[in-house]
């Protein structure tokens, strides 16, 4: 898929911007503080209905819309039209700040509509996929366990219908479960009333860690395989599926299977990880109510990424980290293509200057065969003259977006 | 600029209503205050009187009128004993009775479960259903609370706890569409709900 248009309003440092956007690469080129970043953030945004920067959408709000906004409703404003298959379709979010009462300060609010039809988040993620890959991004493998699991969330969402919808769902009663945990813990109580939120939990939780079970297991295939074309056979990548709650039989003691052994997880039924993952808390009962939360399930998963047997988020060397992660990312392209049938739109931030030479190439090589990618860069050097006579080159500068050269025309 | 104090407060006071937020609250203030005739005063007297005019029934907690100890449905005795319908609110009631496709009787628990909201079993009238069942003369029990995750949660319980009484427990859930009230979905669907309803497994 591809978009044809972007339009946005009081979105960072665009205080308004209308783009026709082709069918190609585009090298969006710019010195610091320019916009380049922001204009990646606001296609993704497009596709994950969240930021890949923050988890404050305010802060997408230009400064002086947040400004006006004590006095009066402002809105900031994305806008895309995209082709996904043989149709065209519209995709529209409004992020409206808006006095509460009198003097009761500001919020925000999030309006998504598709096709011109207002839409939950959860009912249009999936329609328009995209995919960023950004230096900081390595937190993915550096970083703590929640920033994996948000990873994996934002690719299964876009990827499975009813992902997002199911987390929201088992969130809700995750935290239904951890109230009444709480209550039992300071105040005591039947604990038996636990099991009426179990039932939620488990059945929602099963299906979210069947989920994880396929659609890591699927993009391990694609990463082993480009991880292994990228360092010339001399690595082996592998992504480690570690779910809080294990549905296979663990030895004596332990409540996880050890990294170094692949396991197989694609024969389990959900209803027998359900009535596992039921059985676990019945037996944890006691030490729940102890600490006063929900102690195993979704909510608690890891991923780990290993080269070689060696855990890259414990011991990767810097260059490790960026090759796995750029065939991490490239995975998922690959992933969500095969699953969905379509290419999801490239949004690359700052890449090449991560990259050596070979691997440079190696992507521009991947890149070529793409439907629609958005690269940025401070440097054009970075790219082969090859490419840059392929691609159309944008030059961004304090918030606007102009045209540098369009080799097409010149031909 | 700042509001007179009493305007703030009804302001304040409106937003805490369902479905209000800060703009109709805002809105709907400003034309009380604007409204020539008696109505801000008919609101007055109507509220005033709101909650020691309207009782609840003793048997099934719907909404009847001052003085009255049972509605006028537990007081009907066409109606059929032997069937109960549980439901949330006393709205719930109103709907289903608009469908006429229910010969039975109600139970009016005032909520759902949500421990979030420190909202216990004791916090609803489910004790007084218990009540009502161990009586006997009750032969099904249809638990009518919304297909949200907590209305979920509460049939469940209300389940757990009917089990040892062996009656016939059943849910009524098909035909709404989930996360849907009882409250707005149309006649047809209800009547549907009510002659699809499932034993709970
Ligand atoms: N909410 C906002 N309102 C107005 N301006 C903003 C907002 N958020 C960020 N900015 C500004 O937008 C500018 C562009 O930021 P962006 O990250 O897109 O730049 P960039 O071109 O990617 O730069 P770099 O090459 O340094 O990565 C920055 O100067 C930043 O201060
Ligand atoms: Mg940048
Ligand atoms: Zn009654």
């Amino acid at each position: 898929m591809y978009l044809t248009h972007l339009s946005l309003t009081n979105f960072r440092s665009f205080a308004r911007l209308d783009l026709e956007i082709p069918r190609r690469a585009i090298l969006l080129v710019g010195s610091n503080a320019q916009g380049k970043t922001s204009l990646l953030e606001a296609v993704y945004f497009l596709a994950a209905f969240t930021s890949f920067q923050t988890h404050a959408d305010r802060q997408l709000l230009h400064f002086n819309t947040v400004r006006e906004a004590k006095n009066q409703v402002s809105v900031g404003r994305l806008t895309a039209d995209y082709q996904r298959g043989t149709g065209k379709h519209h995709l529209e979010v409004r992020l409206i700040l808006e006095p509460v009462g009198v003097g009761n300060g500001i919020r925000l609010r999030k309006e998504i509509l598709l096709d011109k039809v207002k839409r939950q988040a959860h009912e249009v993620i999936g329609h328009f996929n995209a995919v960023i890959f950004a230096p900081q991004m390595s937190q993915i493998l550096e970083g703590g366990p929640d920033e994996r699991r948000r990873y994996i969330n934002m690719a299964l969402a876009q990827t499975f219908p009813a992902y997002a919808r199911t987390l929201s769902e088992y969130h809700q009663a995750l935290t239904q479960r951890n109230a009444l945990l709480k209550t039992l813990n300071e105040k005591g109580g039947n604990s038996e009333h636990l099991s009426i939120w179990d039932e939620p939990l488990t059945r929602l939780g099963s299906q979210i860690i069947l989920w994880r079970i396929q659609a890591l297991q699927e993009l391990e295939i694609q990463a082993r395989r480009i991880h292994s074309q990228i360092t010339r056979g001399k690595e082996v990548l592998r992504l480690v599926y570690q779910p809080s709650y294990e549905p296979l039989p663990t030895p004596a003691g332990q409540i996880s299977l050890p990294l170094e052994f692949p396991v197989d997880r694609s024969g389990l039924a959900p209803e027998e990880i359900r009535r596992g993952f039921a059985e676990k808390l019945e037996k944890i009962r006691a030490e729940e109510i102890a600490r006063g939360q929900t102690l195993i399930g979704p909510h608690r998963d890891e991923v780990r990424f290993l080269a070689n047997g060696i855990d890259l988020g414990d011991y990767g060397s810097r260059g490790q980290i960026r090759t796995a992660l750029l065939s991490v990312k490239l995975a998922e392209v690959a992933w969500m293509q095969s699953r969905t049938g379509e290419w999801p739109v490239i949004l690359l931030d700052e890449v090449m200057a991560e990259l050596d030479i070979q691997r440079r190439a190696d992507l521009l090589n991947y890149l070529a065969e793409a439907e629609q990618v958005l690269l940025t860069t401070t440097d054009l050097h970075l790219f082969t003259p090859e490419f840059i006579r392929q691609a159309l080159v944008w030059q961004v500068q304090d918030g606007k977006i102009a045209p540098q050269n369009d080799p097409a025309e010149e031909e | 600029m700042i509001l007179p104090d009493p305007l703030q407060k009804l302001i304040n006071a409106l937003e805490r209503l369902p479905g209000i937020g800060p703009k109709s609250a805002s809105r709907l203030a400003f034309f009380l205050l604007r409204s020539g005739d008696d109505l801000a005063d008919e609101l007055a007297q109507a509220l005033h009187g709101l909650k020691e005019r309207v009782a609840f029934c003793q048997e099934c907690f719907n909404i009847t009128s001052a003085g009255r100890e049972h509605c006028e449905i537990c007081d009907d005795p066409r109606r059929d004993s032997t069937l109960l319908c549980v439901v949330e609110d006393a709205l719930d009631v109103l709907s289903l009775e608009r469908t006429g496709g229910f010969p039975g009787k109600y139970h009016v628990l005032h909520g759902v479960l949500s421990p979030i909201e420190g909202i216990g079993p004791d916090d609803l009238k489910i004790q007084p259903l218990i009540e009502r069942v161990r009586r006997g003369g009750i032969k099904e029990v249809i638990l009518a609370t919304n297909p949200s995750m907590e209305g979920d949660a509460t049939a469940l319980y209300l389940r757990q706890r009917l089990e040892p009484f062996g009656l016939r427990v059943t849910r009524l859930a098909r035909g709404l569409p989930v996360g849907g009230d009882l409250e707005y979905a149309d006649q047809n669907t209800l009547l549907r709900a009510l002659a699809g309803r499932q034993e709970m497994d």
